[in-house]
């Protein structure tokens, strides 16, 4: 809504402020904007859309008669003016013409002709005027002037004829300046210590202590966020997560402590050019790559890289220069002096950045350059293991080339393994359980010969069909977070060496179609018992875990982080686990340590634990087998399709036991083998010789181990310079016409040139520029924006367009004023305590509205929402649930079920974060791209796809369903009311001392008599409902994960939580005043 | 004490009814220029920020049933002949010389021709493939427009552009425009609602949230996404152990504290609170009377082919006219898995027992109801199809021409329009681009696209871009 405010007083400020204007027209006050608006696109900067050789823009040009003789302008003199004439004129002649739609009033048409009449005086665009410090204007009224923000703000005040208001109250003063400065609410220890402190400087010291809390850099670091486009993952296509968070805390650290403006420009932009690059710097530089990038298959990598270089563009240009200069991607801009080829020279610094145009969301080259971020201990069990897998891996090469004992060549062994496999001895078994339960509350149930529908991927296509189950065991019902499967198996008489796990991929299952949550699933541990009848229970073991993986599907699905030997490594918060399987099953092989004879009435009981943080990553379908060899490969499984057979008593069987690259290799003669093939069996060879297993083993373990570390490892996507791609300008932004000439880096040509010395210029030289006195842009454009956040407007009000598009400040000196300050240290606390310790800032919010209805002149405070993520905070910093920890990753507050359903690649659900994590600030929710959280998405929070530098403010009833149903603001009302049985008291009478206690907390006030009997006849109602329905009064309170107390009255609570809900959905809560 | 509730939210206007304090003036006067211009339209007022309307409107309302994917022209409404005799043949270099391709790039390209036969239907002996039977039999009420064109090849920007006619991601989708232009007709439902279903041959490419946005509009004027599983619109339910008189109490204290307040404030925004709370509880009981479709009768469901709640295309087409009937503004149902690049001729058989029946009966059961004459339904995808073949029986993303087809809402009845040239690859004659159909689905509504415009960055963003859309004067009656 406040967008349109802006846009409402354009108009207006066209209109009225040009009618009611007795002196004389000045250029950028009254001539640019009309001309901007209507003239420039045809009679501006761009050369091509220029029409009938007329160029407005520049007096110069509009002075001198154009190629058929007419004189645009003629200065004094209207009526030998053609524009005069143009604008004046009827029908077909009229300017701007009809098309266009732009039609002028009498009042603006009026405006031109007197402003040529006096002379057509042209001003340069104040914006890209150097910036200088204006002196400040005496007041002579001292007593409401705090800083010189107030002799500014005051000085345009008296002569209009209005008077600043007095300062707010102390208690709505302590809830702005807390709500501005730190998105929090002011506790009720703050409240009672700021209106107990009479010292005169009470309020400045309250902001000191504001200024240097977390919770300061916090709220800056969620408004940086979406000016620098930060998101959690990629934003095209699949939207996988990227590795991000660690830019994030660079920030919160830079303004927690913080760092100079300038320095934190150069760390950003160009942090991998500093000079001995510190690993903060090389984070920092990850700005760069928080474009949003795809993967998606078929895309054409120079188009992408045309996207994410103009992105960065654009970003750059409304960050630090707010300035639309991505206007200038197709054709030279239509208002402002940039040329299509300032767009391009600007690209041009970015060509340095190693990218790709895919973007790889998975294995071990997904997103690029990354940077690891390892603790010191980390580093160094990162050392040694390399130093003992290398040694591992040596041992085996050495033992597999020299000593194979005993001394049988290869061709021995391969016409072994031959006959092995032809023979069925390497077969899998498949089992049907005779049970199959599940202990925390799923149906598991066992299909053999019973029919089951399955849907899964053949050939690229989704294929239906119903058929025998062969023992496949489903999961359906309730799907708790964690789940234990324990299946029962009769294999009958034998001898064992393997039990296989085939996980069952199915398009009903929403975590990659694997698991019944989640994006993959993550099994914790297999364990198995051996019972005999008449004894007790042996607990087996296992010694090796191997998936059906053969190179290269190995890279595409196999996840270092969730190996297969985690699944038998003894520790539950160790998963084997797949994410990206697409058409795939995969089959773990698990070996066991001893050969396991069965008899006719033997019991297998396995028990399959899935104990991950990720909640639902439990797997939805799969089938048990059994090997009687030690070494029988796990079978190669695309669902649907796969190569059974039956042997003689019926029991279906896989005969394969090899891997496709191994049997292809065997089918034919040695020397007709590809390389693949021939590795295929001799790495075979070497995994199934008994002599080697040991040191078999040591590899894998080892390599488990390291892949485990690794991925534990923290890391972020960070800038890598290479040899600058050449860049060229691309006519109509084109990306496939190359015929346009190649540029080199440079800062758009009439804000200057970069000296260089005759270099090429990087990204430093852009940084330092941008944060140089002789660019008038930054600073103007950074203290615009900030102060909009404390005063719902900017001076400038247009905050991502400082140009002729834009809108002229209302205080340019005063913009001028805090530019020059800002730029003396580029200190951005100073700035921010500049404002909220001005009187302006501290004015009361009830003006008159009437000669002032926008309040641009700030004759007094405005009134206006918080933030999205705010929001959130504060409802449940009153309730007492809000988590006070700072940085880290990002966390996943519960989202509604089947929000992401039209996601893909892989398909997914999201899942919650656990404990203390579900309580986090709304900054640190995961951002996801193409599905923000819906809460913050209601909000107003941008989805940070593009560069957002000022977020509208809506209201919706969207919101009010979200206040009043989403299950964390319904937890957030009953922890609230929870304690305010404990805080407020209980005793008679217990309504009253609860209500002032939530108040109090909620919103730094009593409650009025009238307030307290509406809430009172809410309370006494509920009250009276939940003591008929105590079922009703349970059901509502047992939302959420904090936990409820055993001996809670939970009528009198639930009736409570209806009164805080209430105080939760209060306009005034979420209102900063 | 609900029955008071349920009167005094009856005696109080909603937002959109013009009580909504400074938002509405903001809106209308948001204009600008084009209030001082003095249109020359008939005075047809209108609740949103064309008002009066541009033009006298033909359709008050849009569904626009989205083929996700990328649905083969060659397959559906284009039959290409002499494509067919090509088959295997090299795809002839001046078609494709400087094109872009998507997946086939770099690769060899081969003619590769329909894979389904294709006949006239109905009087007017529009040819459509015989896979779309239903669809033939109301094909005398549709104008089939055979040469749509687009500029991006990849299916999420060319999503966005298909949506917001422009690349760049935070402009208003077409849902929203409409929906800003015209404002709501419903005050108990959103104004523009958005219905996804899965396909069931797997060819899922995401959809981002973002083809719904409002941009930068007012997120009031955002898609609404009505969801098959869950809460069908985000937290609509009421929180477990309260009931709606529970509810609507809870609601009326709320705003009875907001009123108070508001009495030393005078807060515009706060009378919008009200307002909007007021309206998110009519939500919750018009939503669930919308889906609730058991006083549909059973030949109308069989019409459709609808299992209530399967979140089919099917129950979507009759969700979408039940929301139509409601006075929902833009309808866009979804359909994913057109995206063919394999086995083009058994996946096209799946999609045409999903979308073929439900299409037909959408557009009778709309006709039958007299809401077809205002009811503009659009049939399409972001792009279509390669005539050259891919891997296994399949076709490539393809942007230089495919179909749409259009029915109702002052639409030519019967009418085929435009084409492509003799093997399917670019439309020749009458070529329509996105903005132009943009231009003319706004037409229609009574909007001028060059006039609806947001001032943003310095820039007039409007649906149909810079350059603008041509409204296709010779496919409206």
């Amino acid at each position: 809504m406040r967008q349109l405010l802006c846009l409402l007083a354009v108009c207006i400020a066209a209109v009225g402020e040009v009618a009611a204007q007795p002196d004389r027209p000045t250029f950028n006050r009254d001539i640019r904007p009309i001309m901007s608006d209507t003239c420039f696109r045809c009679h501006g900067p761009d050369r091509i859309a220029r029409k009938a050789d007329m160029r407005l823009d520049i007096r110069e040009e509009a002075i001198k008669p154009t190629r058929a003789g007419r004189m645009p302008i003629v200065p004094g003199d209207p009526d030998k003016s053609e524009i005069v004439a143009r604008i004046f004129a009827e029908g077909a002649r009229v300017m701007p013409p009809r098309s266009a739609h732009k039609d002028l009033t009498h009042a603006q048409k009026d405006t031109i002709r007197r402003w040529v009449a006096e002379g057509a005086a042209y001003e340069g665009h104040w914006a890209y005027q150097p910036v200088t410090r204006p002196a400040v204007p005496a007041v002579a009224d001292a007593s409401r002037i705090r800083n010189p923000i107030d002799q500014f703000i005051q000085d345009r005040l008296r002569r209009e004829e209005l008077a600043p208001s007095s300062e707010a109250d102390k208690r709505t003063l302590l809830r702005r300046v807390t709500l501005d400065v730190t998105g929090l609410l002011p506790t009720t220890a703050d409240t009672r210590a700021f209106l107990a402190d009479t010292a005169p400087d009470a309020y400045e010291r309250l902001v000191d202590r504001l200024l240097s809390s977390p919770r300061y850099a916090e709220q800056r670091t969620m408004r940086w966020l979406d000016a620098v486009r930060y998101g959690d993952t990629a934003g095209f296509h699949g939207d996988n997560p990227i590795p991000a968070w660690p830019y994030r805390d660079y920030v919160l650290q830079a303004f927690l402590k913080n760092r100079p403006f300038d320095e934190m420009t150069r760390e950003q932009i160009a942090g991998d050019l500093l000079p001995n690059a510190t690993v903060e710097q090389r984070v920092a530089s990850a700005y760069n790559r928080l474009n949003r990038t795809s993967a998606e298959g078929g895309l054409q990598p120079k188009e992408y890289l045309a996207k994410y270089g103009a992105d960065r563009v654009r970003t750059v240009s409304a960050v630090w220069l707010g300035s639309t200069l991505g206007c200038a991607e197709c054709h030279d801009h239509r208002f402002d002096p940039f040329l299509a080829k300032d767009f391009y020279a600007m690209k041009a610094f970015f060509a340095d950045i190693q990218e790709t145009g895919l973007v790889p969301d998975r294995g071990a080259r997904a997103w690029g350059a990354k940077l690891a971020l390892p603790t010191e201990a980390q580093r160094a069990a990162l050392a040694a293991l390399d130093t003992n897998l290398a040694a591992a891996r040596l041992r085996l090469e050495e033992a597999a080339a020299t000593k194979a004992v005993p001394p049988i060549d290869d061709a021995a062994r391969e016409v072994a393994l031959n006959a092995r496999w032809q023979a069925g001895q390497l077969a899998w078994t498949w089992q049907r359980p005779i049970g199959a339960r599940a202990l925390n509350g799923a149906t598991l149930t066992i299909y053999d010969k019973e029919p089951i529908d399955s849907n899964f991927y053949l050939d690229g296509s989704l294929k239906t069909d119903t058929k025998p189950g062969d023992g496949l065991v489903v999961a359906s019902g309730m799907n708790p977070d964690r789940e234990t499967y324990v299946i029962t198996l009769k294999p009958g008489a034998g001898a064992w060496r393997q039990i296989g796990l085939e996980v069952v991929q199915d398009e009903s299952l929403p975590g990659a179609r694997y698991a019944r949550g989640a994006d993959r699933f993550l099994l914790s541990e297999v364990e198995a018992e051996l019972v005999e009848r008449g004894q007790p229970a042996r607990r087996l073991s296992f010694v090796m875990a191997t998936v059906n993986d053969a190179p290269p599907a190995v890279s595409a699905i196999n996840d270092p982080s969730m190996p297969p030997l985690a699944a038998i490594d003894g520790k539950l918060n160790t998963a084997w686990g797949i994410r990206f399987g697409e058409a795939r099953n995969p089959f773990v092989a698990l070996r066991f340590a001893d050969a396991l004879h069965t008899t006719a009435d033997t019991t297998l009981v396995v028990t399959l634990r899935h104990d991950s943080e990720l909640r639902r990553a439990v797997i939805g379908r799969f089938r048990l087998a059994l090997a009687a060899d030690a070494f029988a490969w796990p079978p190669t499984g695309t669902s649907g399709s796969r190569a059974r057979s039956r042997d003689e008593s019926g029991r279906t069987t896989w005969a394969s036991g090899l891997s496709e690259d191994a049997m292809r290799a065997l089918r034919r003669p040695a020397d007709d083998r590809d390389e693949v093939e021939r590795t295929a069996v001799r790495d075979y060879l070497i995994f199934s010789n008994p002599d080697l297993a040991d040191l078999y083993r040591d590899v894998e373990i080892l390599e488990t181990e390291r892949g485990l570390l690794d991925s534990s490892i923290p890391s972020v996507v960070t800038t890598v310079s290479i040899d600058p791609m050449p860049t060229r300008i691309l006519p109509r932004g084109n990306w496939m016409d190359d015929s346009a000439p190649i540029v080199e880096p440079a800062i758009p040509r009439f804000l200057g040139a970069l000296d260089t010395r005759g270099e090429r210029a990087t990204r430093l030289d852009l940084a330092n520029w941008l944060v140089s006195r002789d660019n008038p842009l930054t600073a103007r454009t950074f203290v615009n924006r900030t102060w909009r956040e404390f005063f719902g407007i900017g001076l400038s009000k247009v905050i991502d367009d400082l140009g002729s598009q834009g809108e002229g400040p209302t205080h340019p000196e005063l913009l001028d004023w805090l530019a020059s300050e800002f730029m003396q240290k580029w200190d951005i606390r100073h700035v921010v305590r500049l404002i909220v310790t001005s009187h302006t800032y501290r004015q009361s919010s009830l003006g008159d509205t009437k000669p002032d209805p926008e309040n641009r002149l700030l004759a007094h405070q405005n009134r206006f929402r918080i933030d999205a993520e705010n929001v959130r905070d504060v409802i449940l910093q009153a309730s007492g649930l809000l988590s006070d920890k700072v940085g880290g990753p990002s966390v996943s507050p519960v989202e509604p079920p089947g929000y992401l359903a039209a996601l893909n690649f892989p398909k997914r659900e999201s899942s919650a974060s656990r404990g203390e994590d579900l309580y986090r600030r709304g900054l640190y929710t995961t951002w996801q791209r193409t599905y923000l959280h819906p809460s913050l998405l209601n909000f107003d929070a941008p989805t940070r796809e593009e560069c957002t530098v000022s977020r509208s403010i809506s209201n919706t009833p969207l919101q009010a369903l979200d206040l009043l149903n989403d299950p964390i603001y319904v937890e957030a009302a009953r922890a609230f009311a929870q304690h305010a049985a404990a805080q407020g008291g209980t005793r008679p009478p217990a309504f009253d001392a609860q209500l002032a206690w939530v108040f109090d907390r909620a919103l730094n006030r009593a409650p009025t008599m009238e307030e307290r009997s509406i809430l009172q006849r809410l309370y006494d109602r509920n009250l009276k409902r939940f003591a008929a329905d105590t079922a009703g009064a349970r059901e509502f309170l047992s939302g959420g994960e904090t936990p409820l107390p055993a001996n809670v009255n939970a009528v009198r609570l639930a009736a409570m939580t209806t009164i805080t809900r209430a105080v939760l959905n209060l306009h005034e809560l979420i209102t900063r005043n | 004490m609900y029955e008071n509730f349920v009167r005094e939210m009856s005696r109080r206007a909603f937002l959109g009814r013009g009580a909504a304090g400074l938002g509405v003036v903001a809106l209308n006067s948001l204009l600008g220029p084009r209030a001082f211009a003095g249109t020359q339209a008939p005075a047809m007022p209108s609740r949103g920020v064309v008002n009066p309307l541009d033009f006298a409107p033909k359709a008050k309302r849009v569904i626009f049933l989205y083929q996700a994917g990328g649905p083969s022209h060659l397959e559906t409404f284009d039959y290409k002949p002499k494509l067919a005799g090509m088959t295997g043949k090299p795809m002839p270099e001046s078609f494709t010389r400087g094109q872009q391709i998507a997946q086939l790039q770099g690769q060899r390209l081969t003619c590769f021709g329909p894979t389904h036969g294709f006949k006239p239907f109905g009087k007017s002996g529009q040819v459509v493939c015989e896979l779309f039977p239903h669809i033939g039999s109301i094909v005398d009420e549709t104008c089939i427009v055979r040469s749509m064109w687009t500029e991006q090849i990849n299916h999420d920007p060319a999503h966005t552009f298909m949506n917001s006619g422009s690349i760049i991601t935070g402009r208003p989708s077409m849902g929203s425009w409409a929906l800003y232009g015209l404002g709501a007709e419903a005050d108990n439902l959103p104004g523009f609602v958005v219905l996804v279903s899965q396909g069931n041959g797997g060819q899922m490419q995401p959809i981002a949230a973002r083809q719904w946005s409002a941009g930068m509009l007012p997120s009031k004027f955002q898609g609404v996404r009505f969801n098959s599983v869950g809460d069908p619109v985000l937290y609509i339910t009421n929180p477990p152990g309260i009931s709606r008189d529970m509810q609507g109490d809870s609601i009326q204290a709320i705003n009875a504290l907001n009123e108070v307040a508001n009495r030393s404030l005078h807060d515009p925004e706060l009378h919008t609170r009200i307002a909007q709370y007021e309206m998110a509880f009519k939500m919750q009981t018009s939503v669930p009377g919308l889906l609730d479709m058991s006083q549909e009768p059973p030949h109308i469901l069989e019409m459709y082919g609808a299992k209530p709640g399967d979140g089919s295309f099917a129950s979507n087409c009759l969700l979408a006219r039940r929301l139509a009937e409601r006075g929902v503004r833009f309808i866009q149902l979804y359909h994913r898995d057109w995206d063919h690049h394999s086995d083009v001729r058994n996946n096209v058989v799946l999609k045409a027992q999903e979308v073929d029946k439900p299409t037909a009966a959408l557009i009778t059961d709309l006709k039958q109801r007299g809401m077809l004459d205002d009811t503009l339904v659009i049939w399409g995808g972001e792009f279509g199809r390669t005539p050259m073949s891919q891997g296994r029986g399949g076709r490539d993303h393809h942007i230089k021409g495919f179909s749409f087809m259009f029915a109702g809402g002052g639409i030519k009845k019967g009418l085929s329009y435009g084409a492509t040239d003799d093997l399917g690859y670019a439309a020749v004659e009458n070529p329509v681009s996105v903005h132009d159909c943009h231009a003319t689905m706004l037409h229609l509504l009574g909007i001028d696209a060059a006039k609806l415009a947001v001032k943003y960055q310095g820039l007039d963003v409007r649906l149909t871009g810079a350059q603008g859309g041509a409204v296709v004067r010779d496919i409206i009656a």
